[in-house]
């Protein structure tokens, strides 16, 4: 990563812009059911551990370039971003697929609960960080 | 902006893959974040790790030029078909790795990682 990081301070011209933008696995996803326009709020989703050491090595990359002084940060934040599903099924389906979470949420709301609304429109909800860095000049 | 980019991704009641790019926040949403689109206005942009093309070619029509680079060969296919079927001339992907960019030194006012690192 930081070998990949030294390469784009070399293709960026003086005072370039880098933007990192990744999925937050700090912060919890959530399962979401979807009730007219607003959501609420069924389980947890926690991000698969291989996941967030990967996620950790990329925050170290970045720290180290700044460190070394290729680049500096100008802002960060957070955005939160919804990814819709048909049904509580397909929301399952989506999570036992991706590698990027955990295979099963941990649900906030009881069986009987979940059962009446599996066929409602779900969503998981999950932030992205992002940083915005400058290239500094070596 | 063209209608097509700006409806791709992010369609609400469907099941898609794992690995779809809609499954990602829209380019605009993510731009808008990070400084909106006076970030790119003009400006030569490098969208590192572009998958389908689906960031670079949302920034494309404020961008001088968007280069999109990614190891993925079927990604990189699908990002030319995109930008051919979408009208976007100002945009270029090639096939490569982040570890060794094939550009000159210098060329770049903005490189994006959406997704990558």
């Amino acid at each position: 990563m930081v070998d990949a990081l030294h390469e784009v301070h070399r293709v960026l011209a003086p005072r370039g812009i880098l933007v990192d933008a990744r999925p937050d696995s700090r912060l919890l996803a959530y399962a979401e059911r979807r009730s007219g326009g607003t959501y609420q709020r069924y389980g947890v989703v926690n991000t698969a551990r291989l996941e967030q050491a990967n996620d950790r090595a990329s925050d170290r990359a970045i720290e180290h370039v700044v460190r070394e002084g290729l680049f500096k940060p100008k802002r960060h934040g957070r955005i939160w971003h919804r990814v819709p599903f048909d049904s509580l099924a397909a929301l399952r389906l989506y999570l036992w697929d991706h590698l990027r979470f955990v295979r099963r949420a941990r649900w906030t709301v009881d069986a009987p609960t979940r059962r009446r609304h599996a066929n409602d429109p779900f969503a998981i909800r999950r932030a992205v960080r992002y940083e915005v860095l400058e290239r500094v000049a070596p | 902006m063209n209608r097509r980019t700006a409806t791709s991704v992010g369609d609400v009641g469907k099941y898609v893959p794992a690995l779809s790019s809609a499954l990602r926040p829209r380019p605009l949403t993510e731009l808008a974040a990070w400084g909106g689109p006076r970030l790119v206005r003009g400006k030569r942009v490098l969208d590192l790790g572009c998958g389908d093309g689906r960031l670079a070619l949302g920034v494309a029509p404020f961008a001088k030029t968007v280069d999109g680079l990614d190891p993925d060969r079927a990604g990189i296919a699908s990002a030319k078909r995109r930008a051919r079927a979408e009208g976007v001339r100002n945009a270029r992907f090639a096939v490569g790795a982040a570890q060794s960019l094939p550009y000159d030194d210098g060329v770049f006012d903005v490189v994006i990682l959406s997704w990558t690192l």
